[in-house]
């Protein structure tokens, strides 16, 4: 009699952790910060095909600009979650912010044709890093994946990156200020280089693939939360991770079909006949030690070094392969 | 409509505007023209995103006018009424009110988070100074004699208030809200631009990103037109609450 007793007990206790989805109406909210790009495809796919309700968790995006009010909004304990470049989180990590990697989110493919492109005008007879040299070159942020993998373009390419003039110009403004000459080559990301060479075709050309040219496959952005966060709702942070991964498996098998492109459309309202001609990233799962290595060596290099904790030590459990 | 010259000014830019973009004297996917515009406007307003977006824009802008309205009226009221409050508070208050709004959005994203209590009181503190200032001023130019007058009566400080110079200072105090309705409006879509989903100005950045010019400029055409009935608006709702001080301006004049 006890025994049953207690038998019903338990199984009264765990029902609720072993099944969350059956906890309907007791979502867990999440906010998560996102900037309306391509790389977020896997988040909005797992929102849509309701992974993240089968685990009891309700999503509520954010969308930003930029990268400038995301990280310090985690800070604050205005997200759980937040979106957001490499370069701009190991930053805050060098800074003492307790940032830890809860899952990947894209990074470059192997080979052309890559998220990232640089445009010159037509007949300006820019080709390399070395053309550059004293001209303006316009990256969305300083100090972000854009301009870094820029950079790295700059000099693979036989140009000193210290005497190329970077100047910020915000994506959507970047191929009116290029091929209006304000600027001599700008770094665009999918889809404004899609809709700079759909609109501004007859003036504008691709000289380069920062990215994989420079790092093949190397990593371009990540999902982060706060370390004690994660140390308190760890089990939250595993449901969280499980179906963002469901919708990272939904968007790879949908690779190359339009299903994909109606997904990103409806959340980006990118027309989706631009989408067509976009280039997408990988979206992969985990996040390695030895892409994060590479981009602190990366940044070393172009004057962002400085103190950072092994990089082992930055990942949690869910974006670990 | 009686068509004015200011009017046939407007249709002339708009004109202007047209062929600009279809004789490609401005050669940029980022300048449609103004029929396009306007057709992309039509297609939001019909899938009915876009007037919920500005239902919700004005309902933060209006919860914040009437926040911030009402703490500048107060304020006002006791900083011309009780010399202390001004002598206390008046030095703060002076050095806030110079500070761009725009510039104390991250420390209030800090403290009220990304939503509605952020956004309204981004409003509530961009409405307060100019409300602020009008009441003063206009508390300090109600004449002397009809205080005076109160007193005789034997009407206490707080009605003396609420009845004799609150009514007189009615008209600058409206005058500030005038002012301070257009900052309004402008404030709400710089807020909402800077996080969260909600509201015109979300819309515009999500437009920007999408490189949907026409859709974007539908939106600014549609502030224009909004500001513009708003300020109209008001202005009709003035004319009610203060006929008296224009019946005797114009018996003046």
């Amino acid at each position: 009699m006890s025994l049953t007793r207690r038998t019903a007990l338990a199984a009264a206790l765990a029902t609720p952790l072993a099944a969350p989805a059956f906890a309907q109406g007791a979502l867990t909210r999440m906010r998560v910060s996102v900037i309306p790009v391509l790389d977020v495809a896997p988040l909005h796919a797992a929102i849509r095909e309701g992974f993240f309700a089968a685990e009891g968790i309700e999503i509520d995006t954010s969308t930003t600009a930029g990268g400038a009010t995301g990280l310090p909004g985690l800070v604050a304990g205005q997200f759980r979650v937040v979106f957001s470049n490499v370069v701009s989180i190991m930053l805050g990590v060098r800074e003492g912010l307790d940032f830890r990697f809860v899952s990947g989110a894209s990074r470059a493919k192997d080979s052309p044709p890559d998220i990232l492109a640089l445009l010159v005008r037509k007949g300006s007879g820019i080709r390399t890093g070395r053309d550059l040299e004293g001209k303006r070159l316009a990256s969305n942020t300083r100090n972000n994946i854009v301009w870094l993998r820029g950079m790295a373009w700059v000099e693979k390419t036989g140009g000193d990156w210290r005497r190329v003039n970077t100047v910020e110009v915000p994506f959507p403004q970047m191929a009116d200020a290029l091929a209006g000459g304000q600027v001599d080559a700008a770094i665009f990301s999918e889809p404004f280089v899609a809709a700079a060479l759909e609109t501004h075709g007859d003036r504008l050309e691709r000289i380069g693939w920062p990215m994989s040219e420079t790092a093949p496959g190397g990593t371009n952005a990540q999902y982060v939360a706060m370390a004690d966060d994660l140390a308190r709702n760890g089990d939250l942070f595993d449901r969280f991770g499980r179906a963002l991964h469901k919708g990272v498996d939904w968007v790879n098998e949908r690779q190359g079909q339009p299903a994909l492109l109606e997904l990103i459309s409806a959340f980006s309202r990118v027309p989706l006949a631009r989408l067509q001609n976009t280039a997408l990233p990988a979206y992969p799962k985990a996040v390695t030690s030895a892409e994060l290595d590479e981009i602190v060596a990366t940044m070393t290099r172009y004057g962002l070094g400085g103190r950072y904790p092994a990089s082992a030590s930055l990942i949690f459990r869910t974006a670990r392969g | 409509m009686r068509i004015t010259s200011g009017t046939w000014l407007i249709l002339g830019l708009l004109a202007l505007w047209e062929a600009s973009a279809r004789l490609g004297w401005v050669d940029s996917p980022n300048w449609p023209a103004l029929s396009q515009v306007l057709a992309a406007l039509a297609a939001d307003m019909a899938t009915g995103e876009l007037p919920a977006r500005i239902c919700g824009s004005l309902w933060r802008m209006g919860a914040g006018l009437a926040a911030g309205g009402l703490a500048g009226v107060l304020t006002g009221l006791a900083f011309a009424l009780i010399p202390l409050t001004a002598r206390l508070f008046g030095v703060v208050v002076e050095l806030l009110r110079p500070i761009p709004v725009p510039a104390v959005i991250p420390p209030l994203v800090l403290f009220l988070g990304l939503d509605d209590p952020m956004k309204i009181t981004v409003v509530a503190l961009t409405v307060f100074f100019p409300v602020l200032t009008n009441t003063l001023q206009g508390v300090q130019a109600v004449e002397p004699d009809s205080i005076a007058m109160g007193r005789t009566f034997g009407i206490g400080p707080l009605r003396r208030a609420g009845f004799i110079i609150l009514p007189a200072a009615l008209p600058a105090i409206l005058a500030g809200f005038r002012v301070a309705l257009a900052l309004a409006l402008v404030v709400t879509v710089v807020a909402e631009m800077i996080a969260g989903e909600q509201g015109i100005g979300s819309y515009l950045v999500l437009m920007q990103f999408a490189g949907r010019a026409p859709e974007m400029y539908g939106v600014i055409v549609l502030l224009a037109a909004l500001g513009y009935a708003l300020n109209r608006g008001f202005v009709a709702l003035e004319r009610r609450l203060i006929a008296w001080w224009y019946a005797a301006g114009r018996e003046a004049a």
